[in-house]
């Protein structure tokens, strides 16, 4: 069964009168990849939080097949959208297997315990997320690219059909980068709906299927396709500097870069 | 290396705290025979005409009973502190709610003797009342200090019941300043904590204070495992992350309150604990907790014996458990147990 997660219209605020967002509408089907861009503070994360059902929207609805995210008890909510936040800093020891069980969580409750099920669905994740040998290492040792691999692991043992993923790659260096979101790609292949919030335009152009760009001014600029989103007028406007886009030579994807600010000098001196 | 559960460590802490529970039943001024109480008891006699059983029955057991639940709790209370503000030096004590009821049962103690406040109230003691009294106001304000839209703030909240803490111990002092000599003695003795409770009434006020809230930390021990693991992650899985913060809280201060208030101060229990039995548990709550639950009993009731047999005359137990917990922790930060807390 296909789930679909719709916001309309949706506002949030932290405090009266200041919006983070608004207005903002979107919807998540399986199969495709969402990206939330935008400048920092332009309140991609706080939409995602909203989008997951962690904040409830100040205005506007975001529903799940037709009813409101709210109306769902937590462990029906997590076993259809999984989250996962930017940073994950576990206070105790746990091995990569024991992180994995714990996605486990919303099927088993609070008082229930690990079934022989739950752990072939956990072995099934590590299987998908090629994270095999990394089975019995104490998840702190782990560097950055290993760990959103076993993260992303664990989220996927909740049996979602929906992943909202707060900057994944943020951390991780180019090929790392491209591993997650080749990682990403071939998931949503597989039926998985994805929203991905990242800083990165260009890895955003080349993977999803769809982005969404919030600016400054807390409002939704564009949304659509890549390179309809994707334009120096678009993209100029919401980060109030000078962005130009070529073509990758390779991908055809669109290509971002910034130009430096007037009165510097951006070319490297020798 | 990930710590797995070292089951032959764990069935060893397993004997070891029964051991010492049925020691201290047997171990003190006088070494009782179970035979011999046995043995009374099949023959019948009342409790005044055998001495072996009369004192198991009315001042060993209670004793026993009293370390137990109190070594229990306070070990619990620990383990849900340290999950819920995810800090290793969390413990019971530290958001100010025993040096509260200290300046509580202080301030009874000087308004007692200076305003001739009754000794008992509805046969309570007032000592006892505003202990736990003074205990419970920290709670509160340390709750409103951290509490926050979404969640509570761990670290307001450690700050907060640690300057609420000086300021109880300022009360203290001052306290300590208006009494009169011998009454400082007096109180300075209830302060270092002693299970040495006369009959079943403090008994049935442990029972009944104590049990359901360990019964209630206990229930959320897959819940500690996924805050533990990241809060937000955790609200993503469908953990209502402050309520779990706010029932811990309260549920914890309000175990450790009526703790102090019954046997006064014991330090190091809640903090020693549950990092001893982590290190052959790991650190699934699901068995670090009752595992917490049976070692904090039997480490009382062996410091007890120490207390009252090895010790000169009848040493207050606070002093042992923080002569024999605080090498002992320096033990466990030797041997570096703490790397897996430094992210």
């Amino acid at each position: 069964m296909t789930r679909i997660l719709k916001a309309e219209s949706a506002a949030y605020a932290y405090e009266p009168g200041k919006d983070v967002f608004a207005d903002v509408s979107l919807s998540i089907q399986a199969g495709e990849i969402v990206g939330l861009v935008g400048p920092n503070g332009s309140g991609k994360s706080t939409l995602l939080r909203v989008l997951c059902g962690l904040l409830r929207p100040r205005a506007g609805r975001v529903t799940l097949d037709g009813k409101t995210l709210s109306s769902y008890s937590g462990s029906e909510r997590a076993r259809v959208l999984a989250f996962l936040p930017q940073a994950v800093n576990p206070a105790f020891a746990l091995s990569v297997f024991e992180v994995v069980c714990l996605g486990r969580y919303p099927h088993i409750g609070a008082f229930g315990a690990l079934r022989p099920r739950d752990k072939e669905i956990a072995e099934r994740c590590i299987r998908d997320t090629e994270v095999e040998s990394l089975r019995s290492r104490d998840f702190l040792t782990l560097s950055g690219g290993e760990r959103q691999r076993v993260l992303l692991a664990s989220i996927l043992a909740q049996e979602p059909n929906i992943l909202l993923l707060d900057e994944p790659t943020s951390s991780l260096d180019i090929h790392h980068q491209i591993e997650i979101f080749s990682l990403l790609e071939r998931l949503a292949h597989e039926g998985y709906g994805i929203v991905v919030v990242t800083h990165d335009l260009n890895l955003a152009a080349q993977f999803c299927g769809r982005l969404l760009l919030l600016a400054d001014n807390h409002r939704m600029l564009a949304a659509g396709a890549p390179d309809t989103v994707l334009t120096e007028d678009l993209l100029s406007r919401a980060y109030a500097s000078q962005i130009r886009v070529s073509e990758n030579p390779v991908t055809g994807a669109p290509l971002i870069w910034a130009e430096p600010p007037r009165g510097t000098n951006g070319t490297k001196r020798t | 290396m990930v710590r797995r559960v070292r089951i032959p460590f764990v069935l060893a802490f397993v004997a070891l705290s029964l051991a010492t529970t049925l020691l201290s039943l047997l171990i003190g001024t006088e070494t009782l025979s179970l035979g011999q109480a046995w043995q009374e008891w099949r023959a019948g006699l009342s409790y005044a005409d055998a001495p072996v059983l009369g004192i198991l029955v009315q001042q060993r057991l209670p004793r026993t009973l009293a370390a137990l639940i109190v070594g229990s709790g306070l070990a619990l209370a620990g383990c849900a502190f340290q999950a819920m503000l995810r800090n290793p030096l969390a413990e019971p004590y530290t958001l100010g709610v025993a040096s509260a009821g200290a300046c509580g049962a202080w301030t009874a103690t000087v308004l007692i003797a200076g305003f001739g406040l009754p000794r008992a109230i509805l046969g309570i003691s007032p000592i006892q009342a505003f202990a736990f009294l003074f205990a419970e106001l920290d709670i509160l304000i340390v709750y409103l200090l951290a509490a926050r839209k979404e969640r509570i703030s761990p670290s307001v909240l450690l700050l907060g019941g640690v300057t609420m803490g000086m300021l109880a111990n300022g009360g203290i002092l001052f306290m300590r300043y208006l009494a009169d000599p011998e009454r400082v003695v007096m109180m300075d003795r209830w302060l270092m904590g002693g299970v040495d409770v006369l009959g079943y009434a403090p008994i049935k006020t442990l029972v009944i204070g104590v049990i359901p809230c360990m019964l209630i930390l206990l229930a959320q021990a897959a819940k500690y495992d996924q805050l533990g693991f990241g809060a937000e992650i955790a609200a993503g899985r469908g953990i209502n992350v402050k309520m779990l913060q706010v029932t811990t809280f309260f549920v914890g201060s309000l175990l450790t309150a009526i703790v102090v208030s019954v046997v006064g101060t014991i330090g190091f229990v809640g903090l020693v604990v549950p990092h001893a039995v982590r290190s052959v548990t790991g650190s699934r709550h699901r068995l670090l907790m009752p595992m917490s639950v049976l070692v904090g009993g039997g480490f009382l009731c062996f410091c007890d014996i120490i207390a009252r047999k090895i010790l000169p005359g009848e040493t207050p137990i606070g002093i042992v458990t923080t002569l024999f917990g605080g090498p002992f922790f320096l033990y466990l930060l030797m041997n570096r147990r703490f790397t897996d807390w430094e992210t």
